[in-house]
């Protein structure tokens, strides 16, 4: 492969992104690029001079086996590393667990609503025990979710309580610091239907005092709850 | 999945950080990386192979492979949806090398000769990094010929001579306007502060 040429392996380099160069060559190519720096720096320039035009292409969902064979295929491979928060039994346990209790406590907690025509959400947070801790909830097009403790929570002075978001799939996000001994509002990003929309689920867990550092559940799952809506 | 500079940076600190969360072997960050750009691979990939079950078996493959290497990413070097672009693009176009013929002339003699070093390697990748509008600007102003080469290779995979066929011009015209047409881009791109 004759690469002295000025600016021959730059022009290499460029048909190699581009696609066009192929075949043997194209696995020479790659295989130089490997143990020399030179060619493996021209590559990745082009990489990003030209790979960002594939974001102009209209995405397209693959199907919902993909991932699943990609889950599947991984799955043992550092799922032993897993936090608690990935998994799935814990989440059902604590919500079936508690589901006997929500459904006792919201007939009693929206028993007002029914004269407001725009709804609440409601989540009941429970412990692993089925046994109600806090309650928070928010009007509709409330921008705060209010967040009460129903049982004595016992927090150590060091530490903190902190609320979180389960987004489906996703990582939780934090709602911010709750108290233990009080009534404390939430501050929301947007009316509490919209801030909400997507979540199913919220969760409290114990954290060093000022929360989280890493903006990240760091400390056990406490309390946790599906979120009910009225509307 | 073009968006303007700010929600871009914004975009790509949370990949590198969902990269880094699955070297360590974090599933979930797996899974949201997963969530926020297969959509986005998979588009690129139906385009190269036109075949929805290969497209879906290199997206597999290529996932498999992230959660695998997830750890040899180096943010200093490479944006985030880049890197995994160029992972699932390498797989298509190597799939499609065997009903290729070889087009581009190389000199086997001098295997392993190396030029000299230009530029050092690139240090500030994720700040100067590319924009996909930039790019997208520069393109608008190849000819039209050298525009429509390269869009057809660069989309739909076709090689040298495929791109002959398709747009009935000999192969020596096509190789030129491609060539021509990225040393353009190139020059273009750099006086816009694209990689380097």
């Amino acid at each position: 492969m004759n690469l002295r040429t000025p600016g021959r392996a730059d022009a290499l380099a460029a048909e190699y992104v581009l696609g066009t160069l192929r075949g043997q060559a194209r696995q020479r190519f790659a295989r130089l690029a490997l143990s020399d720096r030179t060619l493996a720096d021209a590559v990745r320039n082009w990489e990003e001079r030209l790979l960002p035009l594939a974001e102009a292409l209209p995405p397209v969902a693959p199907p919902a086996r993909v991932w699943n064979a990609v889950l599947a295929r991984i799955r043992g491979a550092g799922a032993a590393r897993s936090s608690i928060w990935s998994s799935l039994g814990l989440w059902r346990g604590l919500a079936l667990a508690s589901l006997a209790m929500v459904i006792a406590l919201t007939s009693v907690l929206l028993r007002p609503v029914t004269e407001r025509p725009e709804g609440a959400l409601v989540v009941v947070l429970a412990g692993s025990d089925a046994r109600p801790a806090l309650v928070a909830s928010a009007d509709r097009l409330g921008r705060y979710l209010s967040v009460k403790p129903v049982a004595r929570v016992d927090v150590a002075a060091d530490r903190a309580l902190q609320l979180w978001m389960l987004p489906e799939g996703g990582n939780p996000r934090s709602l911010g610091l709750i108290s233990a001994t009080g009534v404390i509002r939430v501050a929301l990003s947007a009316p509490a239907e919209d801030a909400l929309r997507t979540i199913p689920a919220l969760a409290v867990s114990l954290e060093p005092a000022g929360g989280s550092p890493t903006g990240l559940p760091t400390g056990p799952v406490l309390y946790s709850g599906p979120i009910q809506r009225t509307y | 999945m073009a968006l303007d500079p700010a929600k871009q940076l914004e975009r790509n600190a949370r990949l590198m950080e969902l990269l880094a969360r699955t070297a360590l072997a974090d599933q979930k960050s797996f899974a949201e990386l997963y969530r926020l750009t297969s959509a986005h691979l998979y588009a690129v990939a139906l385009r190269i192979v036109r075949d929805a079950a290969a497209a879906e078996e290199i997206l597999q493959e290529s996932f498999v492979n992230v959660w695998h290497h997830a750890g040899s990413y180096v943010a200093a070097k490479s944006q985030p949806l880049t890197w995994l672009t160029s992972i699932v693009r390498n797989r298509c176009l190597d799939q499609l090398r065997r009903r290729e013929i070889d087009t581009v002339t190389m000199n086997d003699e001098e295997e392993g000769v190396m030029v000299a070093a230009e530029d050092p390697s690139p240090l500030e990748m994720l700040l100067s990094g590319a924009d996909a509008r930039a790019v997208g600007a520069c393109v608008e102003t190849l000819e039209p010929g050298q525009k429509q080469a390269i869009a057809l290779a660069f989309f739909q995979g076709l090689s040298h001579s495929e791109l002959a066929t398709h747009l009935r011009e000999p192969l020596g015209t096509v190789k030129s306007w491609i060539r021509r047409g990225l040393e353009r881009l190139r020059a273009c791109l750099d006086d816009a502060g694209v990689a380097r």
